[in-house]
């Protein structure tokens, strides 16, 4: 391999994960900008650059500073290690998940064609599975070496939480990966480029519902964010935290939040792919990486959206909806998705 | 020494120190999350052994789920670090080190027997890994399977009845605790 191949290799993985981080700040601003939008006040629209208000987008990069220079506090009684250690666990589970998921087709540049995914592996769903299943360490771990009873609250939900939902969503899951048959992420897409009926969203409707709404779970997002519930347990497993570590947790639900929605557009939106548009050599690569963005971009907004119109549930209405409705559910789509694969439908 | 060998043999090193930490350690939430790393390891293991599957398997089911369970649980017991260390037991050590040689023996033996150490054999990951291992599951082992279930979903249900306390007087509360 020359120099050249091994920058390939290096950027392919880099450029989402990167992409992810860089999208943070916007993505706050949206959330705030977007929360103004329904409650019917402007949000942060002020701060800006050089006299420029930006729409106030100037707040994100100030809120980001801020991360930088506050004060970093590690309580008395708090277990060092653990407290230091927790948030980079639930930054490092929301990153690496970008690493698997197809951003594009192939990009045609200096005589090499350039798959646009990190690293396509046999098991790319299972290995996003398995990464976001470890931030709950991350959680309950930052709740318990808080030594703070709210932060521990706030962990003991997120591990209930996340492994009734974790449930739910791989046996959804399970139904695309019976529809393409392969846990390949590119093949997953590749059984969808066909036509938009192909799309999983279409003849797996209920799979692709409790999918979207275990991911809600899986990220701690409203109306599932019972693990930091402001109003009962202060901030929950992130009370103690100031500072970057404060930050690193904040950033690591946005990012999350990007893996979920690109995870969902591979798995039920046909990925990058558009099924009645198919440009080949470098404008086919650069089209579906904008086909990618779009569509991520509206699940990211989906995101937002649900925040601020649902309240949050009761704890045993959380644990209710999961194993006796999204459960069944699960189950009943994964029924009718072997069906239609049996009948040749698929 | 190549490059898949030498990842494997770090795996192996990584897994056997981090179970031993997992027995030595004395404070109990330590314990867990070296077994965790321990796991992680041998998901490596396998990945290196061609069996991509059985390790991201590894990692969702045992760490991602059992070891959180655990987790969850000692955190309620809120087990004392110091009551956990303060009973030597020099009767059970003994027998201990014995199970350890007695093990280490049968272990050896096995290697020995079987002529060859198991180490990746550098092939890239089988892609139709798979679609074999369902169909055994499915086929050859489906009774093996389904009676291991059956054993699951009674030790589940006779768990229940142990834990099962009369319904509380309407107060409410019962239901919201996690």
């Amino acid at each position: 391999m020359t120099a050249i191949d091994w920058v390939i290799v290096v950027l392919r993985p880099l450029v989402p994960v990167v992409g992810a981080l860089l999208l943070v700040p916007m993505l706050t601003w949206a959330e705030r900008r977007g929360a103004g939008l329904m409650q019917d006040r402007p949000g942060p629209n002020r701060v800006g650059f050089f006299g420029w208000s930006a729409f106030g987008l100037g707040q994100a990069l100030a809120d980001a500073l801020k991360f930088f220079f506050k004060e970093d506090i590690t309580p008395d009684n708090a277990d060092a290690f653990l407290y230091t250690l927790a948030p980079w666990i639930v930054m490092f589970s929301a990153l690496v998940g970008f690493s698997v998921i197809p951003y594009g087709s192939t990009l045609p540049i200096a005589g090499r064609s350039i798959p646009l995914i990190g690293a396509d592996i046999p098991i790319g769903a299972l290995f996003i599975f398995a990464m976001a299943g470890l931030s709950v360490y991350g959680i309950v771990l930052a709740g318990w070496s808080s030594n703070n009873k709210y932060s521990l609250m706030g962990g003991f939900r997120s591990a209930a939480q996340v492994i009734s939902y974790e449930l739910a969503m791989t046996t959804a899951g399970a139904g695309v990966f019976l529809s393409a048959g392969s846990l390949r992420l590119t093949e997953v897409v590749a059984s969808q480029e066909a036509s938009i009926l192909r799309w999983n969203a279409f003849p797996q409707f209920f799979g692709f519902l409790v999918f979207t709404i275990s991911a809600f779970a899986e990220t701690n997002r409203v109306p599932f964010d019972l693990a930091e519930a402001d109003a009962e347990l202060v901030g929950g497993y992130h009370t103690e935290y100031s500072a970057f570590k404060f930050g690193a947790f904040f950033m690591a639900e946005y990012v999350a939040m990007t893996v979920a929605s690109g995870f969902i557009v591979t798995m039920y939106f046909g990925g990058w792919s558009l099924p009645f548009f198919h440009p080949q050599g470098l404008l086919g690569g650069l089209v579906s990486m904008a086909v990618f963005a779009a569509k991520t971009g509206f699940f990211l907004l989906t995101f937002i959206w649900v925040r601020w119109t649902l309240p949050r549930f009761r704890y045993d209405q959380l644990m209710r909806l999961g194993w006796k409705v999204l459960l069944p559910l699960a189950f009943a789509n994964l029924l009718w998705t072997a069906i239609l694969v049996r009948t040749g439908i698929l | 020494m190549s490059g898949a060998r030498l990842v494997f043999d770090l795996a192996g090193a990584v897994a056997i120190v981090f179970a031993g930490i997992m027995v030595v350690h004395r404070n109990p939430i330590k314990s867990l999350l070296a077994v965790v790393v321990s796991f992680f390891a041998i998901a490596v293991g396998f990945v290196m052994l061609s069996a991509p599957f059985l390790g991201a398997i590894q990692v969702i089911v045992y760490a991602g789920a059992i070891l959180v369970l655990f987790l969850f649980v000692t955190m309620l017991l809120n087990l004392d670090t110091e009551s956990a260390s303060s009973d030597r037991r020099p009767f059970q050590r003994g027998l201990a080190l014995l199970g350890i040689v007695v093990f280490a023996a049968i272990l050896l033996s096995a290697v020995r027997r079987s002529g060859s150490i198991v180490g990746p054999s550098g092939e890239p990951p089988a892609t139709g890994e798979i679609e074999p291992l369902a169909r055994a599951l499915f086929s050859q082992a489906a009774l093996p399977f389904e009676a291991v279930s059956i054993l699951l979903l009674a030790s589940l249900t006779g768990a229940y009845l142990l834990m099962r306390r009369e319904p509380p007087a309407k107060t409410g509360s019962a239901e919201n605790r996690p």
